[in-house]
């Protein structure tokens, strides 16, 4: 059963490189829900998400984004989706600020309203002191805010993060967590693809559980009690223990 | 307003890259040299050309040469210049990101092309200025030069398109340079072998991208030499938009 939601995946495949990526795959997202996405590597989770923020068409299934068909329709992401693929990637010939002010301009904002918004979640991610800097030259971490950056610049109402934390110190991992839940109290729904469970239960509400394509677990956090239960039903799944 | 702002991202990124100042100086050095040699023969001849009923002037002897030197380094600068668009971009991922903000392949394929076309432009009036300021002060023959001009600039309007198509096929931007060398060049001379047996006109002549600059070159704006070039950019950008657009589906 298919919940209503901001986001409804209805038994979505894809192939990739001839073989199934993703396999009749179905959940929602609500609005102010973080869902923590899991799965061992080829599990599924990035072909996933390029689904979810446009970039990849399903061959079959659907998915409704605010009520409308976003496999029809991909336009729709413009104002919805703000997407932080894996390795951040960036044009490094332009600045923090340039890259903000295009990505603001690209989702169809005037050029006033992109540099408010672009100053905005500068100030947000405290990389300010960078907003001249070549992203080129920048850090790995300072390349992963600054993709962070780019999918949160438009306030979307869904935001996908695929390995956030990448290269990001604890501190920066600290506020990385605050920045999503502050998201996530906007009302904005968020799906975050990791690889560390502790990250996934610090901060989601839901988990899902890929593995070989499929949804192989779908279950509030809360309900685990704690890290170690997660970490219990995901090796199971990993391993093919729970098959 | 997206296709603007995808135009004004590449053009912000080809202003701050150093491959369009590095082929714009060498070239625009290139052309000088070619523009001061060409007149330097030109005033050499004065006292032959004088001689001559309806003798070639400034407009025939030194400013249509220009523009067909302009024409020929096109062929190398322009692969160079689109290479990257597209291919380069989907090697580094962010041809995804820029998917991922809804915009319609179209609206990209045609940022993009806006962006190398500003300059192409600028590059032509570079040119441009030199024949222009020599010519104010002679009698030059304006309508001959400014259809020269449309004919150079349709070429390289043309050559752009197809770099654009070449550079959505790949993701490797030296791969889409070839391609957009050999595709231009065999369109420069495709109809060579039906010349060499002997057969004049037709369809290979028609398909002969050099027939349809000539024209303009020599002053002679026909509907249908605009027609080809507006095919030709059509058909390319239409190809590009499509192999893009199936990039969703075939990643």
């Amino acid at each position: 059963m298919i919940e209503s939601g901001l986001l409804n995946v209805q038994s979505v495949s894809r192939r990739r490189a001839g073989r199934s990526a993703v396999a009749d795959l179905s959940f929602s997202l609500n609005r102010g829900e973080v869902l923590g996405l899991l799965g061992v590597n080829g599990a599924g989770k990035s072909t996933t998400l390029a689904m979810l923020a446009g970039a990849l068409r399903p061959e079959s299934g659907r998915i409704d984004l605010g009520g409308r068909d976003f496999v029809s329709q991909p336009d729709i992401a413009r104002r919805l989706v703000g997407w932080l693929p894996e390795n951040a990637p960036l044009w490094p010939e332009l600045s923090v600020e340039e890259h903000l002010v295009a990505f603001a301009r690209l989702r169809g904002m005037t050029r006033a309203q992109a540099r408010q918004a672009a100053d905005g979640v500068l100030a947000r991610l405290q990389l300010g002191d960078l907003r001249r800097r070549l992203a080129g030259v920048l850090s790995q971490g300072q390349r992963q805010r600054l993709g962070l950056a780019c999918a949160l610049v438009h306030a979307p109402a869904l935001l996908i993060l695929d390995e956030p934390a990448n290269a990001l110190d604890p501190v920066q991992v600290g506020e990385l967590r605050k920045v999503i839940r502050e998201r996530a109290a906007a009302g904005a729904a968020v799906i975050l693809s990791t690889h560390v469970l502790a990250e996934v239960v610090a901060v989601c509400d839901r988990v899902v559980i890929l593995h070989e394509g499929r949804l192989r677990y779908d279950a509030p956090l809360s309900r685990e009690g704690d890290g170690a239960s997660l970490e219990h039903h995901f090796f199971s799944i990993a391993t093919g223990a729970a098959a | 307003m997206t296709v603007a702002a995808v135009a004004g991202l590449e053009l912000r990124r080809l202003a701050v890259r150093p491959l369009a100042w590095a082929l714009a100086a060498l070239t625009i050095a290139w052309l000088a040299w070619t523009f001061v040699l060409g007149l330097g023969q030109f005033l050499g001849a004065q006292v032959k050309l004088a001689a001559v009923a309806d003798a070639p002037g400034f407009t025939d002897l030194v400013a249509i040469p220009l523009l067909a030197e302009l024409a020929k380094l096109a062929f190398l600068v322009v692969p160079l210049m689109t290479m990257g668009l597209l291919a380069g971009e989907r090697r580094t991922g962010t041809l995804a990101l820029l998917a991922s903000t809804g915009l319609a392949p179209w609206r990209i394929v045609v940022g993009k092309y806006l962006a190398v076309l500003a300059w192409l432009v600028l590059w032509l009036l570079a040119t441009l200025a030199m024949p222009l300021l020599v010519g104010a002060g002679s009698t030059a023959d304006w309508g001959k030069l400014a259809s020269a001009t449309l004919g150079t600039a349709l070429m390289l309007a043309t050559l752009a398109a197809i770099g654009i198509a070449c550079s959505a096929a790949t993701s490797f931007p030296a791969i889409a340079a070839a391609m957009a060398l050999i595709i231009t060049l065999a369109l420069w001379t495709i109809d060579r072998g039906a010349q060499a047996a002997g057969v004049n006109g037709g369809f290979l002549e028609w398909l002969t991208l050099a027939t349809h600059l000539q024209n303009l070159l020599r002053g002679l704006v026909v509907t249908s030499d605009l027609v080809w070039f507006a095919l030709a950019i059509t058909l390319s950008l239409i190809l590009a938009t499509r192999r893009l657009g199936s990039d969703r589906e075939r990643q």
